[in-house]
């Protein structure tokens, strides 16, 4: 489950369950054991009933027991009949223990079922209390009594009164089925409307969702959730995320003027560190050591510049802040422009360099000095990564909607582990990436390249393989540069 | 041409100052926002170079309020801050030009020139080295009288080599003025339009005009 509100319903779902089972239960129990005592007051009744018929016929013929034709004793015919229209079991014995009569019921059993209620009858004492009874082995189970008859003048040994308890089961499995049904068409509404309360006590929580999504850097940390008038959990969890942001905002306010500061603090001394160097360094009669020194620190502080420079624009571009200079540009113009650059590069490099621009203009609102920027990095690495004898390959082309440039070279390549990584600040490959005399670069330049194809719109992407070589991709979209 | 620079930093400042008046401009120097636009009203300057970051009155107010008085002094700004928008918005305030700390004296001086409209007369318009010519006007370049053909980078370096001829130019320096982008230092790339440029200018032709020193640069005299 991955939401609350799923996990909501299906706690509720479950207690919901839990408590109908136990009703279901209780009351199942209750009815059974109702359904029972009905019984037995159907066989103490019947029994009662049976023992007055006989004591009221006793009192009007006397002689109720009267031998057959064959000497058996036998009960009565009127009597019989009397007795054949009580239902359930009923069995009554003669003083001697033979059996006068049998209700319709118990001669329907089998022989051998017979047997066993009548010798359960021979053997079993009177009593008052309904025992109970299973004829084996697929025959009824019976409540019974079994009483002796002392008001029909001593004719009769015991009368037995039994019922099978089925028609007591009967109504519960109708009461089980009737619960069967109502749980599940009870359920199913129950489980809905508990998804449905469980979503709208949750309703806060997602519009907070939505609105915290909703700042996402620098320019969008102003806001604040709309906090609810009720001080409940969900007004409280408001006010503690609005206390959070405040604090967040008044650290990114902090790191804004730090950035700030820092431009102006480390730029001023570098600038009298380059007036210095610069005044020196163009003065005629200064002894050739010394030029190559100030050469040195000279371009020493040109890499610091370099490296502040683009700190700073990764953290503006943090903040969203860091904003472009857009104008109509022919993009040809920059990628021919670098291009006399990169032929240079390569030229040094040993590495053959081809730059194909479309014949008709490839014009895009883009800040030129940035684009100029990124074709250059990409270039320049390229050049690097390529071993004498290789080629690089640059191409500028439109497909519809999109402008393309490709920058491929036949180089190193880069190890696939390593190609997620290659955009993150400060990261470089191991030193087996970096040709023997060149220092490596900061390892800002593909974070600025990303940064600078991203902000206009556009991405950057890289192919490579190991020993064949690179391609680095930028797509830029005509609707958005 | 008088320039009035206003800067806080005083080694900045100084630095600038100097640098104008050696290339035969006449600057003087505030350290404040209200000094400097006090005697930026006052009509005694031609060009005003400007700080953004300045003690009790600030650069951009300084901007503002002289042009709200209608003042129409050209304005040359100086930023350590590298973001497009400081210097949208100093644009916007009416300054002329920019300026990124830390800069090269160079680039500095031919945006002054610019504003200034400096007669012509002082930067002559055809560079000269022995029988090599360059035009700068045309961007034509000719030895001997024979025209050759250059790269628009070829063109950068040697007309940075020949407007300071006879002095050692290093190669950061050479790179800076035409690139204005931070090649990796082991790319050594003005070695290689160095050698092309020697080719086409140098090359079968007495006197060599082109001289190496070694670890710093490369300097252009007869």
């Amino acid at each position: 489950m991955q939401s609350i509100r799923g996990r909501l319903t299906l706690w509720y779902s479950a207690a919901l369950i839990l408590s109908l089972a136990v009703f279901a239960i209780v009351l199942y129990l209750a009815r059974r054991s109702a359904s029972y005592q009905d019984l037995d007051r159907r066989i103490q009744s019947e029994a009662d009933l049976t023992a007055g018929i006989l004591a009221e016929s006793y009192r009007a013929r006397g002689v109720l027991v009267e031998p057959d034709t064959a000497g058996r004793s036998v009960l009565i015919p009127e009597v019989a009949a009397v007795l054949e229209v009580v239902p359930d079991f009923l069995l009554l014995t003669s003083r001697d223990g033979r059996l006068l009569f049998a209700s319709p019921d118990a001669r329907a059993l089998t022989f051998a079922e017979f047997e066993q209620l009548s010798g359960l009858v021979a053997q079993t004492p009177p009593g008052r209390v309904p025992e109970k009874h299973h004829i084996f082995p697929n025959g009824p189970t019976l409540h019974y009594v079994i009483r002796a008859i002392p008001q029909a003048g001593g004719q009769f040994g015991t009368l037995f009164a039994g019922a099978d308890t089925r028609s007591a089961e009967l109504g519960l499995q109708q009461l089980v089925s009737t619960i069967i049904v109502a749980f599940v068409i009870g359920l199913v509404p129950a489980v809905l409307v508990g998804r449905w309360l469980a979503g709208r006590a949750l309703e806060p929580v997602d519009r907070m969702i939505t609105e915290v999504r909703e700042i996402t850097d620098g320019r969008t940390l102003h806001r604040r959730l709309a906090v609810p008038m009720v001080k409940d959990e969900m007004g409280r969890l408001a006010e503690t995320l609005n206390q959070m942001m405040s604090r967040l905002e008044r650290s990114f306010a902090a790191l804004r003027r730090f950035t700030a500061d820092a431009s102006h603090e480390l730029k001023t001394p570098l600038t009298v560190v380059r007036a210095g160097v610069e005044r020196a360094i163009t003065r005629p009669d200064v002894p050739q050591e010394t030029l190559a020194a100030l050469e040195e620190t000279l371009q020493e502080v040109n890499r610091m510049t370099e490296l502040l420079d683009s700190l700073l624009t990764l953290a503006r571009a943090d903040e969203g802040r860091a904003e472009l200079h857009r104008d109509p540009v022919d993009l040809r113009a920059i990628v021919t422009e670098a291009g006399e650059t990169g032929e240079l590069l390569a030229d040094h490099a040993g590495v053959a360099i081809e730059i194909r621009t479309p014949p008709e203009p490839v014009v895009l609102a883009v800040d030129r000095s940035r684009v100029r920027q990124l074709v250059l990095n990409l270039i320049e690495n390229a050049v690097k990564y390529t071993p004498r004898g290789g080629n690089v390959s640059v191409q500028l082309g439109g497909n519809g909607g999109k402008v393309l440039l490709t920058v491929a070279d036949s180089g190193i390549g880069i190890a696939p582990g390593d190609l997620p990584h290659i955009f993150d600040r400060f990261w470089r490959a191991d030193s087996a990436r970096t040709r023997t005399g060149a220092r490596p670069g900061a390892g800002l330049g593909l974070a600025i390249s990303k940064w600078i194809a991203e902000a206009h719109g556009g991405t950057i992407e890289v192919q490579s393989r190991p020993g064949r070589g690179t391609t680095f991709t930028v797509t830029f979209l005509r609707g958005d540069a | 041409m008088k320039i009035l620079v206003v800067e806080d930093d005083k080694t900045v400042g100084e630095y600038v100052r100097r640098g104008l008046d050696e290339a035969g401009y006449h600057a003087e120097l505030v350290g404040d926002g209200d000094e400097g636009l006090r005697l930026a009203t006052g009509g005694h300057f031609d060009l005003l170079v400007l700080d953004l970051r300045l003690p009790k009155l600030s650069g951009i107010d300084v901007l503002r309020t002289l042009r709200d008085r209608g003042n129409g002094l050209p304005v040359l700004v100086l930023t350590a801050q590298d973001a497009v928008d400081f210097k949208v918005q100093a644009l916007r305030m009416g300054a002329d030009d920019y300026v990124t700390k830390p800069f090269a004296f160079e680039e500095l001086l031919a945006r002054v020139e610019a504003l200034g409209r400096r007669p012509k007369a002082i930067t002559p318009p055809v560079l000269k080295v022995a029988d090599l010519a360059l035009d700068t006007g045309s961007r034509a370049v000719t030895r001997g009288g024979r025209a050759i053909e250059l790269t628009p980078k070829e063109y950068a370096v040697l007309e940075y080599l020949m407007r300071h001829q006879g002095r050692v130019m290093s190669r950061t320096l050479i790179t800076e003025y035409a690139w204005d982008y931070h090649f990796d230092p082991g790319t050594n790339i003005v070695d290689v339009v160095i050698t092309r440029l020697r080719k086409k200018i140098d090359h079968g032709r007495e006197p060599k005009l082109i001289h190496t020193v070694r670890g710093v640069g490369y300097v252009v005299r007869p």
